[in-house]
């Protein structure tokens, strides 16, 4: 495949994972918790690397991992004691990286683990960086590791679908089926970190934040479905990669900042446009609907 | 115990010292009317969002002096707020993620203009340390700035006192009491954003919501009382300014930025648990105030 | 500007038409593509090629190589390159990993790791670094070209004797920089031979010309600058009487700004000398976006600089 091939695979992957995950993280009013966790991820990524000290994948994506459920957990008891959700996810997001940037400038000194490039990601690369697999042949790593959270996401989404929907819009009427809401709360935090991660590696923390809030968004939109929401979103999302990359090429100039770009674009396309929730659509019903 | 004593005699460490404790204080006051109107996080993407200004403001005008970026950065940043409270009240979208939207576009365009800037040729280099904040660096003129924002805030608090109180627990009644809630939560999202741009530069666009945020949410453990809030909450960015300087100056290669942000949390943490009013520890008198408690937090949003 | 996208456009198309076949495509006439990391290889590259070569250089002048962000027209000339040379020594910071797997498609050079070992600098505090800024040491600079031009030779072996003989030409050039910039810097007096610059750039020149270096920043421009640096530097700037200190034209000059600032406030006046390259170089088409000129000119800059009295 050509390299180009590679990245809007991987653009679009990045796309899919995050708007499915992103519909259930507005949904559910967690949409900064996606900033949250891209931001802690770097605390755990620091760490793997200082208990492993070495720098691939696999632990850093454990230490990620745990990060991101740590700063869900720790969201979720300040809540429990009465502090507001913006102020919870504020605390302990910056308290967290503020610790992962003090550990890099004590302990990992100056092997080169940079802030820097785990904020911005650097996904112009990635077609270069593959792993060889049985069949398929050559594969790029982080797009082998995107396919396979899309993989799960969506597995996860589909298997408990019904529960999702229960627990996101009426989790009292889940609570009273039987439903374990707290556990799915933590599982649906395990995917948003998962997520998070891969995509990270990819695109940076900035690109993950704009691919799981804006589409799901600007799904929110056009529909009042969950499924139709999911798709659109997942749609919308693997467009804004493709159409970031198309922006990058013409501006010559980032390429996941782009991709970031893009996802407003489509969001304000879908403000002014969309047939239910869209600006136009308001003007030509004026009272009413809101 | 002699390496701090001549620590303070070197005046690098004293406009750097001095300027934290200010900029803390600032942040802490400001950061409790942000607290009290639920938008914490607006303080985080407002600070992303100031991004593609800076840039931009480099870009047209080929100037790197700060009171140019320092407009840039304002610019972009009121109008991200201004976006905010557009998408947030002219759509089903709630503010979470109408910020989350906000600042990642805001922050990936910012991205793609400094790329830009940086193939434009020289001149452009340290637009970046804009992003992460460099507190170490700060100069006499630093000092100057971050003491008259101080200044500025703390005028603007206590003078109007009585209106911000009115306004930030009972917005409905404000305009029956002839006050201009309006015109004040536009001086509130002026202030917000003049903070954030000039204390940005210090501790970097991630940390600056803590600043904001962490000092307040401590202090709202101490007391009820508004005029209390904002003293406190002022005393607690102060003191997490000074502490975070003095540990980072303790030993080489310390960043000042996150070691206030922990400090800060520090502090949270003891609140937390020891807090006079809310304490953890004082589960009782917690219980017994929920009545109280409950118009100081849900008393400032509007719907 | 709607010209130059234009042509980006044309090349892009072209680049990807060509991306499927262009084995066969590169015979003879047209110049082997060369890509450079740094401005200082992609010039003295070009120099040893000539017209064989056609160099592009990702990072431009005032670019940052340890926060460099690629675009897609650098990727595009990656793609297409025959060759590439980077420094290497994690001079590009993460973009090592991505040289490596590049390696395997064609061929591909580190100049920082093509010179003999023991004569690196490393950090004092953490030997397993290695300073990458290998260029400012001009003979062993001379080293790492020699093992470019191998390469280069060995991607075109009929144009040997052209390869060696511009390589030859240019290394004379660099012999009479050599002996200018040693004369230059030569005569500063001895308790003045301290260079003090932003970020630890310069380890390799002050051992060629026997200076003393102090960056405020580590070796990478990552980490941030503590209170303790810009103390110490304060303090030994004023113990020492040093009169000048520089501002790289890569970074910030903040943290200069505030040393500067605070050794006259401990009653020390200390002047700007001046603004050094160091890992980028001058404006292209001007005497600093040559590696020769821009050497000259730090050299220039540094001797001026020092050798006036400070009070």
């Amino acid at each position: 495949m050509s390299y180009t091939a590679w990245i809007l695979l991987t653009g679009s992957l990045v796309g899919i994972s995050c708007g499915l995950v992103g519909v259930l993280l507005i949904l559910r009013k967690m949409a900064m918790m996606a900033d949250a966790i891209s931001h802690t991820v770097l605390l755990g990524i620091v760490s793997a690397y200082l208990i492993s000290s070495s720098l691939d994948g696999g632990s850093m994506l454990i230490g990620a991992m745990l990060a991101g459920l740590l700063t869900a957990w720790l969201v979720q008891w300040f809540e429990s004691t009465g502090i507001h959700s913006d102020a919870a996810i504020g605390v302990v997001f910056t308290t967290l990286f503020a610790i992962g940037v003090i550990l890099i400038s004590t302990s990992v000194g100056n092997v080169h683990l940079d802030v820097n490039h785990a904020l911005m990601g650097e996904i112009s690369f990635i077609p270069w960086n593959t792993v060889h697999l049985p069949v398929i042949g050559q594969i790029p790593q982080a797009t082998l590791l995107l396919m396979i959270i899309t993989i799960i996401v969506i597995a996860v989404i589909a298997l408990f679908y019904k529960e999702w929907k229960v627990t996101t819009f009426d989790p009292a009427l889940a609570a009273s089926l039987g439903i374990p809401v707290l556990l799915m709360h933590y599982v649906f935090m395990t995917l948003v970190s998962v997520t998070t991660v891969a995509a990270f590696d990819a695109v940076g923390a900035i690109m993950v934040v704009a691919m799981l809030i804006t589409p799901a968004a600007a799904a929110n939109l056009w529909t009042d479905k969950l499924l139709t929401m999911l798709i659109i979103s997942a749609v919308i999302g693997a467009a804004s990669s493709c159409a970031g990359y198309g922006i990058a090429i013409w501006l010559n100039t980032s390429i996941s900042g782009s991709m970031a770009f893009a996802t407003g674009i489509l969001f304000v396309f879908s403000y002014l446009f969309s047939p239910r929730h869209g600006q136009l659509a308001k003007w030509f019903h004026k009272p009413g609907e809101i | 115990m002699i390496r701090l004593l001549s620590l303070f005699e070197s005046s690098n460490f004293q406009w750097v010292f001095i300027s934290t404790i200010l900029l803390g204080m600032a942040a802490g006051m400001v950061g409790v009317m942000s607290n009290l109107r639920q938008q914490g996080l607006m303080s985080d993407a407002i600070s992303h969002a100031a991004l593609p200004g800076v840039i931009l403001a480099f870009l047209l005008t080929g100037e790197k002096q700060l009171p140019v970026l320092i407009i840039g950065a304002g610019i972009s940043g009121l109008i991200a707020a201004f976006f905010i409270y557009g998408i947030e009240q002219s759509t089903r979208i709630k503010r979470d993620a109408a910020m989350g939207i906000i600042l990642s576009v805001f922050f990936g365009g910012g991205i793609m203009l400094l790329s830009i800037a940086n193939r434009s040729g020289g001149g452009q280099s340290g637009l970046d340390s804009f992003i992460f904040g460099q507190a170490a660096s700060m100069v006499r003129s630093d000092t100057y700035v971050m003491g008259g924002l101080a200044l500025l805030v703390m005028l603007l608090i206590f003078v109007f006192f009585k209106q911000w109180k009115v306004v930030l627990f009972d917005p409905q009644h404000a305009n029956m009491m002839g006050i201009n809630a309006h015109l004040f939560s536009s001086l509130y999202t002026f202030l917000l954003v003049l903070v954030i741009v000039i204390v940005i530069q210090a501790v970097g666009v991630i940390l600056m919501a803590a600043l904001l945020i962490i000092p307040a949410l401590s202090a709202r453990y101490w007391t009820h009382s508004l005029l209390i809030l904002f003293l406190l909450s002022g005393f607690f960015g102060g003191f997490a300014g000074a502490a975070g300087t003095l540990i980072s100056s303790s030993e080489s290669n310390l960043p000042t930025g996150p070691f206030i942000v922990v400090t800060s949390s520090g502090i949270f943490i003891l609140s937390l648990f020891f807090g006079a009013e809310k304490g953890l520890f004082h589960l009782k008198r917690y219980i017994n105030k929920t009545a109280l408690q409950s118009d100081g937090t849900s008393g400032g949003d509007e719907k | 500007m709607k010209k130059q996208s234009a042509a980006m456009g044309l090349m892009l198309i072209g680049g990807l038409l060509t991306a499927c076949g262009d084995q066969e495509q590169q015979a003879d006439e047209s110049p082997v593509k060369v890509v450079a990391t740094t401005s200082q290889i992609g010039d003295s590259v070009s120099e040893i090629g000539g017209d064989l070569v056609e160099v592009t250089s990702l990072m431009g002048p005032g670019v940052d190589p340890h926060s460099y962000q690629a675009t897609q027209n650098d990727i595009n000339a990656l793609q297409e390159a025959d060759i590439v040379f980077y420094n290497g020594l994690h001079l590009e910071g993460k973009m090592d990993e991505i040289f490596e797997q590049i390696s395997g498609s064609k061929p591909v050079l580190a100049l920082g790791e093509a010179v003999e070992e023991e004569n690196l600098l490393t950090d004092a505090d953490n030997p397993e670094v290695v300073d990458p800024h290998i260029w400012f040491d001009v003979p062993l600079w001379k080293e790492a070209l020699e093992s470019a031009t191998s390469e280069l030779i060995e991607l075109l072996p009929e144009d040997e004797e052209v390869l060696e003989d511009q390589k030859n030409a240019y290394f004379e050039e660099l012999d009479s920089l050599i002996e200018e910039s040693e004369n230059l810097m030569g005569s500063i007096d001895e308790e003045k031979r301290v260079l003090v610059t932003a970020h630890d750039a310069f380890g390799y020149f002050g051992r060629m010309h026997d200076l003393e270096v102090i960056g405020l920043q580590g070796l990478s421009t990552e980490d941030e600058v503590g209170i303790n640096e810009i103390q110490q530097t304060v303090n030994l700037l004023t113990e020492r009487e040093i009169p000048s200190v520089f501002v790289e034209s890569s970074i910030s000059d903040r943290s200069i700004q505030a040393v500067i600032q605070g050794a006259e406030q401990s009653g020390h006046k200390v002047s700007l000398g001046g603004e050094l390259y160091s890992d980028a170089m001058g404006e292209e088409e001007t005497e600093e976006g040559t590696y020769i000129g821009m050497y000259l000119h730090n050299a220039k800059t540094i001797s001026k600089a020092l050798q006036e009295d400070g009070e």
